[in-house]
């Protein structure tokens, strides 16, 4: 399972080293305008092929590029309701701190729980290949968190649960 | 606190500070609301300062459930018995509430016990059904007026169910909760009763299942309460867990079985919203190591050295 993860957080962090070649490229349509393409699609010229990496049915990683900008839509397993509602509340967590974050966008592609959206700026302020490795911690981190987060919740209930039945003997 | 308290603190509270200053007349008119269900009321006018007014308001019962203008079966008994002659049950109590008692603190002596089994008046009331079946339950015998269904409020517009039998009674609880993130995780808490029953130091608790559909033994219930968004949960108590003085224990426990479960579901909720900060900010750190370090690289870059003021004095004292 472990090795599985490692393969595929590696295949996506091969593809965004390969994809992360942006440059300022300022709009064909609209004099003085400057918007990530990748979200505008407005020319076809300017966008390449986007690259879809599944580790399972569940999991998977869209990787949009375009000239100016690149996006990064993740999809994370949800095995029970326990678990997607856990998934749901940390990600809205996160969500609604992306100013914070710079790089997420503040609401996912549709299909997927969590995007980024990386432009040239961001590029240009930080390290590309620190950056990289913050996604793919990012994404090492969700996984833990999620599982820590459903861990706690079923010790809590079993803490709660023997307690209370403690109480008739 | 992983247990519930069967008295509310704040009543107690209140009652303890008006019991030490009965000389100082003071005007005091506190509602609240307990485990939103349960309304309070305590009153003292300048007027009379030694007499006190408490009031309880129930939740309204549903059609099902017995009651007795508003109070649960066994209700007013359970009051004479528990508070004893020093209180004076009003009838008909306060608009709005199903129960008053006036406390002259003239006539009883309010020592802390008193007040402690005061502030449990949730406890007498609500569980005043539950006693009635449990010590017949311990004396082995079925409480004759009773129906082979029992339903008990225990919120608004709630009710759970007991099956009295002679040697058993079964208590089934439809358990339902509003939001959604709060169902599914008392879904899992409820299935880890069921976990934690099997554990070899609980053999004695009562036995315990969970269940998404009405047990059997609910048969016969009226339809529109065996929609439970949460499950079934039923356990069985038998004689030993009602001998003696864990009757009250036990009634406290089922009575408040609801509450019990959301108060937790509630706090792990707020557990995880700490723990998802924490982890935010860890995250965010993270992040800032992509951003290169630009005072750091400036420092090392200084073709000069700025002088502090002790440096100086030092440099001319040489």
């Amino acid at each position: 399972m472990a090795n599985s993860l490692r393969l595929y957080l590696a295949c996506i962090k091969n593809t965004l080293e390969a994809a992360m070649c942006l440059q300022n490229f300022p709009c064909q349509e609209v004099e003085r305008h400057n918007k990530p393409e990748v979200e505008l699609k407005t020319s076809p010229e300017l966008l390449l092929n986007p690259v879809l990496i599944c580790r399972n049915e569940a999991e998977k990683c869209l990787i949009e590029t375009s000239i100016n900008s690149l996006r990064i839509s993740l999809k994370v397993k949800q095995a029970d309701e326990l678990e997607n509602i856990l998934t749901k509340k940390f990600l809205r967590f996160l969500s609604m701190r992306a100013e914070a974050f710079q790089v997420l966008r503040r609401k996912p592609v549709q299909g997927y729980d969590i995007s980024f959206l990386i432009t040239n700026y961001h590029c240009e302020e930080m390290q590309k290949q620190k950056l990289i490795d913050f996604i793919i911690q990012f994404m090492e981190d969700i996984e833990k968190e999620i599982r820590d987060l459903k861990e706690s919740v079923n010790t809590r209930g079993r803490l709660v649960a023997t307690e209370f039945l403690k109480q008739f003997m | 606190m992983i247990l519930l308290q069967s008295h509310s603190r704040f009543l107690l509270q209140t009652l303890l500070t008006r019991a030490q200053n009965l000389d100082k007349a003071v005007e005091l008119d506190y509602q609240w609301i307990e485990f939103d269900d349960v309304r309070y009321h305590v009153q003292v006018t300048m007027k009379n300062p030694n007499i006190l007014l408490l009031s309880v308001s129930l939740p309204n019962p549903p059609p099902e459930a017995m009651s007795f203008d508003g109070l649960p079966l066994g209700a007013i008994e359970a009051i004479k018995t528990t508070y004893g002659t020093g209180f004076q049950i009003l009838d008909p109590p306060r608009d709005g509430f199903s129960l008053t008692l006036k406390l002259n603190f003239s006539k009883v002596r309010p020592d802390e016990e008193l007040l402690t089994k005061l502030a449990s008046i949730r406890e007498v009331v609500m569980g005043a059904p539950l006693k009635i079946i449990f010590k017949h339950l311990a004396s082995r015998t079925v409480a004759p007026e009773l129906d082979r269904l029992v339903a008990i409020m225990h919120r608004p517009n709630e009710t759970f169910f007991l099956v009295p039998q002679a040697d058993k009674v079964t208590v089934a609880f439809p358990m339902r909760f509003k939001d959604s993130v709060d169902t599914v995780l008392a879904t899992s808490f409820l299935k880890e009763f069921v976990e934690a029953r099997r554990a070899a130091a609980l053999n004695t608790a009562p036995s315990c299942s969970w269940s998404p559909t009405a047990p059997q033994e609910l048969e016969g219930a009226p339809k529109e309460t065996l929609s439970a968004n949460a499950g079934f949960v039923t356990f069985v108590i038998f004689p030993r867990h009602v001998e003696g003085k864990k009757l009250d224990r036990t009634v406290w426990n089922l009575s408040t079985f609801h509450a019990y479960v959301s108060y937790h579901v509630k706090f792990s909720e707020g557990f995880m919203h700490t723990r998802m900060r924490r982890r935010v900010e860890s995250m965010i750190q993270a992040l800032d190591q992509a951003k290169p370090l630009e005072k750091a690289r400036s420092m090392n870059n200084k073709s000069f050295k700025r002088l502090g003021l002790n440096d100086v004095n030092h440099t001319n004292s040489k």
